[in-house]
């Protein structure tokens, strides 16, 4: 091989390595710099030396015409790459991507995909290529032979928490080498051939530059691909294996990356799990201060957050760490030993305060920037896409828009809509009017392109590179931070408004974790009737509500195994509200039709349901929910009243059971005369003392009723008690006169077939 | 009294073999007055094999990261509190920690309601205080003094329970390491080597918290409930196994089947969450520690033996287990009805035990 070829095998995101590759860079002089990096994304390397472009930032390639194809570069301050990049461009050294290009990895992506549609459609989709090679995590391989439970461990341990690093590159070099020697062969044929395809391209990239007659070749790539770099065989080869790649028209820019971005696997295939704790290492090369200012800095932090952090336990973690790095014969303490050292000394054991630790300080919140003129992120080049497909210009002008959802273009827009705002783009806004409610087919929204708009979709872009697949993210991400029951059964109704099947699945989760810890039926009750219209009526938006389903059946046996104790020792006010939460919840319930979920249900009315058990408003009520829905008949139902309006009971509870148990009707009392009798006879036995407390309670009671009711009433207490009303004759049905509407109705109701009515 | 013929054995003298062994093989740097160096605690302590080939027995089973801490912590010169929830193995650590460093388990102070003063410091014996007057004769020693003068560790069981004026001896004595005698117009200044290790439990937090002042000078280790349900579920069965023997249970030895779901229970409650990690559940108010676990058990198979056909069942373990987890007959029957509806019914194979719980209901 050329002399004048220098490899730095480096890992990606690496501060050790970032410093070891400067000061070798420093002495080497080199007059190219070739790096690992998709060679289309040359156009855009200029930017690196923008002040507004502020790592963390992500090299970002899509396809042209189909922003789903994109892959991550990202880059940290302390990223070996970046550095490299801005110690080239600084100094005017030609700098080369070498790395395949992405058009050449799309394509080859693409007819996979392709070839996989074709051979079984639906094995397809469930198979995502793995990534359990051995070239996708060399340093766990290398950890393990030492000892060590994972390969970053050892990697920080051995390399990044270290200073010295003139022998780092060679070091690495050989244990690549004899890493690939014993590894074995690529288990997936298709990122075998990848592999090769990349390292004959970048082979192919080295032969290049020597024949461009440059004298000292720096090249920086992943310590797996050094070995394959050290020797360059015969061009033919390699020329032979690149020829006739497909192509597609690929697009490069750089978007904002944030931290927490950077800890997941992405274009690299390298994930860090702490880039806060890099940064810091990056910061502070001198390993006796890094501890100590690590450490300073998260007593500041337990501080702000109002946790009780002194001097004195700082100077004992400090010691601690060290001591645990002794006892484990390392030369300095790392992160492990620093962070066990805080949570003994500081946090009491308590791993709690901890997390902060790691949101803070492990993998950190830094978000990047990039200049304005940066290329158009791909979520703007597919949401004008879809603007042009459902023919929805942007105008600055207000519009109202009328969209029947039964329609697929006006789904489609529906969905659009719905999206953008779950993303924050809020140009359309649905008015709730009188035609449009959910479960209906008609959505009315008023839409207004504003300028800042731009800016929301640029911040937006961090989500994903469509619209769908950032609605997704967004949605999943609230649905993980939110507390709230009532927020969350609102984001699965937006989630199911948005068509995004992806985040079904994990908004629902998400609400079913929380409804299962929630210990406040009425918070229980009060997400029954929303999660229930979305079950019942969310197939007429074509979604899948299975899930919904799911959640809804747990709702339901936990209030109803809660209920008796929430509706224990209520007053006045807090049993009327709990009152029209059960005929809320009753009514929802009622509406599912589902035995099982009834009969829990049904069971926890008849425990409330006793007289004692609860307020005489919601024993009254949970009595009649039991007759109306059949459970009971008019003999138990009898029973109950007799025992509420017995004489022993104090008559405002009997009166507030009478309350509860007419419900606003007094239908009920004219259909039975034994029912009418005990409370006439009740209020006839009632003495003139008792009889003036209740009369307000009891006008209360009966203003409720209809006019008509009223003066049934009154003309019945007028006759004799055993005066009985005739039972109207049964109706006779016409089953072939009832069934001619039902076309009609079907068609209105935009249900294809009559097998959908149930 | 010999000592194969006491009931339980110290630590240093159950394992003095291994400890033994342990101090041949140990040429790493020991911190003053220690028995064994840092590096040879741990490996008492979780076990190992020597380079000579003897292999030292595993005296916690648990995380390797919690011993090295508390081992540092003891080798800083800090002094060491073992915090966890009842039936973790503090004390069991704390013994053998003592036993490894010092060579001596039985400096020990038993913290509770009633501890005084004079025990965590130091009393008079009242003949000799007459007949001579004050002197260093006429006083007698705790196991702390004795600790400080002989550069030993000393132990301090359930801190939490001792009150909370008397704890704060506790404070100067751990910052200054001199403990003061006015009467003498003297004091003793604790050797190199000595240290404290207690135990708390952090159920019983609201007894006597510790003032801020005295946390500060302890560094806190807390052990959990065991990390993997097969680890669990090796203690139980070796637990139940060996008290089995103790209390001559004619019972065959316990079906695994019937441990395992009794161990999935408990973890499931305890952690809020079923183990395919599907649903999340709400906690009762116990502890469900393994211990309970394991006495839950032993309960079943006396049943099953006395009274069943000495197999365990479902419905052996039934009551007990509900015993277990209903400590509050309101807050903590509703948890265990919620699990045994939403979790227990729904799985297929454990329709016995879901109609063994309903029986009982």
């Amino acid at each position: 091989m050329s002399d004048a070829i220098h490899l730095f095998g480096i890992r990606h995101h690496g501060p050790g390595c970032a410093r070891s590759l400067l000061q070798a860079l420093q002495a080497l002089q080199p007059d190219c710099l070739l790096i690992e990096g998709p060679a289309d994304a040359e156009a855009i390397l200029p930017f690196v030396l923008h002040e507004e472009l502020q790592p963390p930032v992500a090299l970002l390639l899509h396809a042209e015409d189909d922003p789903r194809q994109a892959s991550f570069y990202p880059f940290a301050e302390f990223s070996p790459e970046w550095q490299a990049l801005r110690f080239a461009r600084e100094r005017g050294i030609e700098t080369r991507f070498i790395d395949l290009p992405a058009a050449h990895q799309f394509a080859l992506e693409q007819a996979w995909r392709e070839e996989d549609a074709a051979a079984a459609p639906e094995a397809a989709a469930a198979t995502p290529e793995s990534d359990a090679g051995l070239s996708g995590d060399p340093l766990g391989w290398l950890g393990q032979a030492a000892g060590y439970a994972d390969g970053e461990a050892w990697w920080n341990h051995m390399v990044e928490e270290r200073c010295d690093g003139q022998q780092l590159f060679a070091a690495i070099a050989e244990a690549m080498q004899a890493l690939r020697e014993q590894a074995p062969a690529e288990r997936s044929p298709r990122r075998a051939r990848r592999e090769a395809l990349r390292e004959a391209h970048m082979r192919k990239c080295l032969r290049q530059a020597l024949k461009d007659g440059y004298q000292r070749i720096a090249v920086v790539c992943g310590a797996w691909h050094v070995p394959a770099l050290a020797s360059l065989p015969a061009a033919k080869v390699d020329n032979e294996l690149l020829k006739g790649l497909p192509k597609t028209r690929v697009a490069a820019t750089w978007a904002p990356w944030t931290y927490r971005n950077l800890c997941s696997a992405s274009g690299y295939g390298a994930g860090v799990d702490a880039p806060a704790w890099y940064a810091h290492l990056w910061r502070n090369p001198e390993p006796g201060q890094r501890a100590v200012t690590w450490l300073a800095r998260a007593a500041g932090l337990f501080r702000a957050e109002g946790l009780d952090c002194s001097s004195a336990q700082i100077i004992e973690a400090t010691r601690l760490a060290e001591g645990l790095a002794a006892l484990r014969e390392r030369p300095a303490p790392g992160l492990e030993e620093l962070c066990e050292a805080l949570q003994t000394t500081v946090c009491m054991g308590d791993a709690a305060p901890m997390r902060l630790i790691r949101d803070r300080l492990i993998v950190g919140d830094r978000l990047g920037t990039v200049p304005a003129d940066v290329p158009a992120v791909p979520l703007q080049r597919d949401l004008e896409q879809q603007q042009k497909s459902l023919r929805l210009k942007p105008q600055a002008a207000q519009k109202t828009l009328d969209l029947d959802l039964r329609e697929p273009g006006g789904l489609a827009r529906s969905h659009l809509l719905h999206r953008l705002n779950l993303l924050g783009i809020r140009w359309g806004e649905q008015t709730r009017g009188v035609v449009s409610s959910k479960g209906t087919f008609h959505e009315v929204w008023s839409l207004q392109w504003q300028p800042e708009l731009a800016v929301a979709v640029i911040e937006a872009s961090q989500w994903g590179s469509t619209v769908e697949s950032a609605a997704t993210a967004r949605a999943v991400a609230r649905a993980r931070s939110s507390e709230s029951l009532a927020e969350l059964s609102e984001l699965v109704d937006d989630v199911l408004l948005a068509n995004l099947p992806q985040a079904v699945a994990p908004v629902t989760r998400a609400l079913e974790d929380l409804a299962s810890l929630a210990t406040d039926v009425t918070q229980l009750l009060d997400a029954v009737p929303a999660l229930t219209r979305i079950a019942r009526y969310g197939n007429v938006r074509q979604t899948d509500t299975g899930m919904v389903r799911h959640v809804l059946d747990g709702l339901i046996t936990r209030a109803a195994i809660g209920l008796s104790a929430a509706c224990a020792a209520l007053h006045e006010d807090a049993a009327s509200a709990m009152r029209e939460r059960i005929r809320a919840a009753d009514a929802a319930i009622r509406l599912l039709d589902d035995p099982a979920r009834s009969q829990d249900w049904q069971q926890a009315l008849g425990r409330i349901a006793a007289f004692g058990a609860s307020h005489g408003l919601i024993c009254g009520q949970a009595a009649r929910l039991l007759f109306d829905a059949d459970a009971e008949d008019l003999d138990a139902c009898a029973v109950r009243m007799n025992l509420a309006l017995s004489r022993s009971v104090e008559p405002a509870a009997a009166a507030a059971w009478l309350e509860g148990f007419l419900d606003q009707s007094a239908l009920i009392l004219m259909h039975d005369p034994r029912l009418w009798s005990m409370v006439d006879g009740w209020l006839a036995a009632l003495s003139d003392d008792h009889f003036e407390r209740i009369v307000a309670l009891l006008r209360r009671t009966f203003s409720t009723f209809s006019a008509a009711e009223r003066r049934e009433l009154g003309e019945r207490a007028r006759r004799p008690a055993a005066a009985t009303v005739a039972a109207p004759a049964a109706t006779r049905w016409d089953p072939q006169r009832a069934a001619l509407p039902l076309p009609l109705l079907a068609r209105l109701l935009g249900l294809s077939n009559d097998g959908a009515f149930s | 009294m010999e000592t194969s013929l006491v009931l339980r054995q110290h630590a240093e003298q159950q394992f003095a073999e291994e400890l033994d062994q342990l101090r041949k093989q140990d040429n790493r740097q020991r911190p003053g007055n220690w028995e064994l160096s840092p590096w040879a605690v741990v490996t008492y302590l979780l076990g190992g094999k020597l380079d000579n080939g003897f292999e030292v027995s595993a005296k916690y089973i648990g995380s390797r990261r919690l011993i090295e801490t508390a081992v540092a912590t003891l080798a800083t010169d800090r002094a060491l509190l073992l915090y966890g929830v009842p039936g973790t193995a503090k004390s069991w650590v704390s013994e053998h920690l003592a036993a490894a460093i010092s060579g001596d388990s039985t400096l020990i102070v038993q913290g509770t309601a009633g501890t005084s003063e004079e025990q965590m410091r130091y009393g008079w014996n009242y003949a000799q205080l007459l007949a001579k007057g004050p002197s260093r004769e006429a006083l007698v020693e705790s196991p702390l003094l004795r600790a400080m003068e002989r550069g030993k560790t000393a132990r301090i069981e359930e801190l939490t329970r001792i009150p909370a004026d008397v704890q704060d001896t506790l404070i100067t004595l751990l910052s200054e390491k001199t403990l003061p005698i006015p009467e003498l117009a003297s004091e003793v200044q604790a050797v190199r080597g000595f240290n404290v290790i207690a135990t708390a439990n952090n159920r019983d937090k609201g007894v006597n918290e510790l003032s801020s002042a005295l946390k500060r000078r302890f560094n806190t280790v807390v052990l959990p409930v065991p990390a993997s349900e097969a680890e669990e579920v090796a203690i139980v069965n070796k637990r139940v196994a060996e008290m089995g023997r103790a209390l001559e249970l004619p019972a065959e030895p316990p079906a695994l089947a019937e441990v395992r779901r009794v161990v999935q229970i408990f973890r499931e409650l305890r952690n809020g969450l079923t183990e395919d990690g599907k649903t999340k559940l709400k906690s009762p108010s116990g502890t469900l520690s393994t211990a309970e676990a394991i006495s839950v058990i032993n309960s079943g198979m006396a049943l099953a033996a006395h009274f069943g056909d000495g197999l365990l069942h479902a419905n052996d373990v039934a009551a007990s287990l509900l015993g277990a987890v209903i400590k509050d007959p309101v807050q903590d029957a509703v948890v265990w009805r919620e699990y045994l509806e939403t979790v227990v019914k729904e799985r297929s194979d454990w329709k016995d035990l879901y109609r063994a719980c309903r029986e009982i209901e």
